[in-house]
């Protein structure tokens, strides 16, 4: 049932994916085996519950299928367009053991979409008698967090460093994967129940903290990742983009981004979800030749399968299982081409850069004209929050197993600034449990 | 290379069939030119669409008048229909007949007819015989008549039944076929009164009366004939269950002991063979046709040759009637034997369906294990209903074991 994807459509950055029309959601359905204890449902490490709405969806009931996302994930539509479902709900699915599992994400997004076209009510703000909560960050963990502390009736104010909400989903994936709109419509929800976000606030200063401290009886920091890594080696050229700037100039900038790119060589370092989403990119903005570096080989590729294959869709080339090793410049620092050498494992499995040893003549030169860095990122603003463990100097420790928040009094963090960057999905999870956690120190006298 | 086949022709009602495939009277059958493709495609037989007398009363067809029945995403389960008999002239179909006749001397060309007077009966039958054709088969059924006093409503009527049937058989010599409908309780009757007239066999079934859907936003049922609805005939694979009964029935009534053109969502070989299985000594489609065209014959034609070399049957007739012989009557079963459900873990994949339909649908035997994912069977409450094996996704994943409740305890019987 899942429609190709068309490279027109991730060129123009519009939405890869044609809508399910209904035909085709009662059709994928009717595959649905409508499991005992159904394995998607205990999937979704954000509880959407998709064996329920897959169930409403098969006997009619698609108001109801689009209720039950809402009420159990607050980005219900941006999950159902980047989550990596073989991951997630779909990893289990029984449907497997006859032929396909289902395309669940497409049932989400077509019950997301039915519910729109066909007046599903919006969320409505319960009567507030809780407590003030302050979040700091817009991002999938702060808004799922926001949502549920409001509708256990705490009045919560979110605060967001960018002009309008959504964080990584917002600004770091690409159009033709997750539109906007969809963001901005998952977003709008929160506003319905009666949060309220302001947008350009960035948390900043030791002053900013306090009087947040001071203010609110529970604060949570859900300020994400916000800052890639750079290599030395890169230092200074004019022409080096780490993968946030690129992907964020891709969203706010497009046109005179393209006219930049356009019939460039663009070499992308790193083999994650974002470095495929940079490489993707690139060649939607008319790069004519977007190379991948990464120490992974093909099999070992850390990013999604689906993303992976968006790359080989796009003709990007993949020069996996190699490292870096030198940079040619001309005058100003500009990097005219990349050398390096392939790599093996020392000691196979672990798949970090020390682990890796180059291969005797192998050595390869790469021209380019952009070098996008794809290998990481790490929170900015983490020292301001001290009163929280941390567990490299960089993240939140988290405060158990089954407790993915890290805490101290009324402060608490969640979703990547804890979790070191993981799905979105996995973000609204946290933050939902999170969320539990505050209400229940708030509670327990908020001491 | 052609390959063996098996001899599939039968003789009914004195008539030879080279297969015993035929369409029965319907859209399919329309006019020559569609009857010459299906010969071309190797139907045995033809039952021609219902002649009338035109001058005696003049048909126009509503339209639309079909409607689909869908399960889910299974489309064409079965079809509702308002088609009425024939609405071109007689001479025009007694041409095609003729020409039809000519050009495939050994098929079976099958003139159903219809009259609304003993006068107009006659004179079908005549005429059908003029031209050429095999049979006679006499409509008695059609659920859907522009005029109330034809159709089943005869069909219904014993009296009109042998009264008609009488008429044809003195105004020709040509076998008779009385086709029957199923919208009565107990058909035997109408079909004894069919054999009191000199019906030398049964067609079986016509179409029967249906809703099948209505539409939600005008709150008509469908098909939607400007603004009016009706009950009307259905037919196609989910008729096929109440087609198989009446047959069965009609081909175990001592009393009757006619042959049987059976009717009433045949697919397939295996659907045709149902039939003689019951009894049939014919098959006729429609719906099937409709459906996939005429070229179905030759899946049904090689199957069903196949089965019969690979079983060893020389002719169908050595097989006809052999299921039929094994229905009793329900007060009669065999309770003292039992059967347990069983689940084969290899094939099971987990979905726990069984466990859901035997918690709230059977007797709570099924024990799921949420860790494993996989379905067991507890024999101490399993009352062999079977419910399991028809809700799993894997077809051949629940079998049954047998137990004599005389030697061994079963969850039927305390």
């Amino acid at each position: 049932m899942k429609k190709s994807i068309e490279p027109t459509a991730i060129c123009e950055f519009s939405a890869m994916r044609r809508p399910m029309t209904l035909q085709e959601a009662i059709c994928e359905a009717e595959r649905c085996l409508l499991c005992e204890d159904a394995p998607c449902s205990k999937g979704c490490p954000a509880g959407t519950d998709p064996g329920r709405f897959i169930r409403q969806i098969k006997f009619r009931n698609f108001k109801g299928a689009a209720r039950t996302i809402r009420n159990n994930n607050i980005l219900g539509s941006t999950c159902a367009h980047v989550c990596p479902t073989d991951k997630t709900c779909a990893r289990a699915c029984s449907a497997k053991g006859l032929t396909t599992p289902i395309d669940i994400a497409g049932l989400q997004r077509f019950a997301i979409a039915y519910g729109r076209e066909n007046g599903l009510k919006p969320l409505e703000a319960p009567s507030v008698d809780g407590q003030a909560v302050a979040v700091i960050g817009a991002g999938p963990a702060g808004l799922a967090c926001a949502a549920e502390l409001a509708r256990q009736g705490h009045k919560v104010t979110v605060f967001e460093k960018d002009p309008v909400p959504g964080g990584v989903p917002r600004w770091n994936i690409p159009d033709f994967r997750l539109p906007v709109e969809e963001v901005a419509a998952d977003c709008a929800q929160l506003a319905d129940l009666g949060v309220e976000i302001r947008c350009g606030f960035t948390v900043d200063t030791p002053e900013k903290v306090n009087e947040i401290m001071d203010k609110f009886t529970a604060v949570v920091v859900a300020t994400g990742l916000n800052e890639a890594f750079a290599l030395p080696l890169f230092d200074g050229a004019p022409n080096v983009f780490d993968y946030i700037a690129w992907l964020r100039r891709a969203k706010t900038d497009r046109e005179r981004f393209a006219s930049d790119v356009a019939g460039k060589r663009v070499a992308i370092i790193g083999g994650g979800s974002v470095a495929m989403d940079a490489a993707v990119t690139a060649r939607a903005l008319g790069a004519a030749r977007v190379t991948l570096v990464s120490l992974e080989h093909l099999g070992e590729l850390p990013a999604d399968l689906e993303e992976i294959e968006l790359g080989h869709l796009m003709d990007v080339v993949f020069r996996d299982g190699a490292m870096i090793t030198g940079v040619e410049k001309y005058e100003g620092g500009h990097i005219v081409a990349l050398t390096g050498t392939e790599i093996e494992w020392i000691e196979p499995g672990k798949f970090v850069p020390a682990n890796a040893r180059p291969v005797l003549h192998t050595q390869f030169s790469l021209a380019t004209d952009f070098v996008v860095l794809a290998i990481g990122t790490r929170p900015v603003f983490a020292h301001l929050f001290s009163a929280l463990p941390t567990w490299d100097k960089k993240c939140f420790a988290p405060a158990g197993e089954d407790r993915p928040w890290s805490a101290a009094g009324k402060l608490f963090a969640v979703g990547d600034v804890v979790n070191r960057g993981t799905m979105a999905v996995q973000a609204v999870g946290e933050g939902k449990k999170t969320a539990q956690a505050v209400h229940a120190f708030i509670a327990g006298g908020a001491k | 290379m052609t390959h063996k086949k098996a001899d599939l022709s039968v003789q009914f009602c004195g008539v030879h069939f080279e297969n015993p495939f035929c369409l029965s009277s319907s859209p399919v059958g329309n006019h020559a030119e569609m009857c010459a493709r299906a010969f071309d495609a190797g139907w045995g037989g033809i039952a021609y669409k219902t002649l009338n007398v035109d001058s005696s009363f003049k048909i126009v067809m509503p339209s639309p008048r079909l409607n689909a029945y869908h399960y889910n995403d299974k489309r064409f389960v079965g079809l509702q229909n308002a088609e009425q008999i024939t609405d071109r002239s007689l001479a025009d179909n007694l041409k095609d007949i003729a020409e039809l006749k000519r050009k495939y001397p050994g098929r079976v060309l099958i003139s159903s007819i219809m009259g609304f007077t003993s006068d107009d009966w006659t004179l079908l039958a005549k005429k059908s015989e003029e031209v050429g054709a095999d049979m006679l088969e006499l409509n008695f059924s059609c659920p859907q008549m522009a005029r109330k006093d034809a159709g089943h409503r005869v069909g219904q009527d014993y009296d009109l039944v042998e009264r008609f049937t009488a008429v044809v058989k003195k105004a020709s010599r040509l076998p008779v076929l009385a086709k029957m409908t199923p919208n009565i309780t107990d058909m035997i009757p109408v079909a004894l009164a069919a054999k009191r007239g000199g019906a030398d066999a049964i067609s079986a079934i016509n179409t029967i009366r249906a809703i099948t859907d209505i539409d939600l936003e005008t709150l008509t049922p469908m098909p939607i004939i400007f603004g009016k609805s009706g009950i009307t005939g259905f037919s196609g694979p989910a008729a096929k269950p109440i087609g198989m009964r009446f047959v069965s029935e009609l081909y175990s009534s001592d009393e009757l002991s006619l042959p049987v053109a059976a009717i009433g969502g045949v697919e397939t070989w295996r659907d045709a063979l149902h039939y003689i299985l019951l009894g049939a000594g014919t098959v006729q489609v429609t719906t099937a046709i409709m459906r996939h065209g005429y070229r179905i014959v030759e899946d049904m034609i090689e199957g069903l040759s196949d089965f019969m070399l690979e079983r060893g049957i020389s002719s169908l007739e050595e097989i006809r009637g052999a299921a039929a012989k094994k229905l009793i009557d329900p007060s009669n079963f065999d309770v003292r034997h039992q059967v347990v459900s069983q689940i084969d873990e290899k094939k099971c994949i987990g979905c726990g369906q069984c466990y859901i339909s035997c918690q709230d649908g059977a007797n709570q035997a099924i024990v799921f294990d949420a860790e494993k994912r996989k379905a067991k069977v507890d024999e101490t409450r399993c009352v062999g209903c079977t419910l399991c094996r028809h809700v799993c996704p894997v077809w051949d994943c629940v079998t049954t074991r047998t137990v004599d409740t005389q030697t061994t305890s079963h969850a039927a019987i305390f």
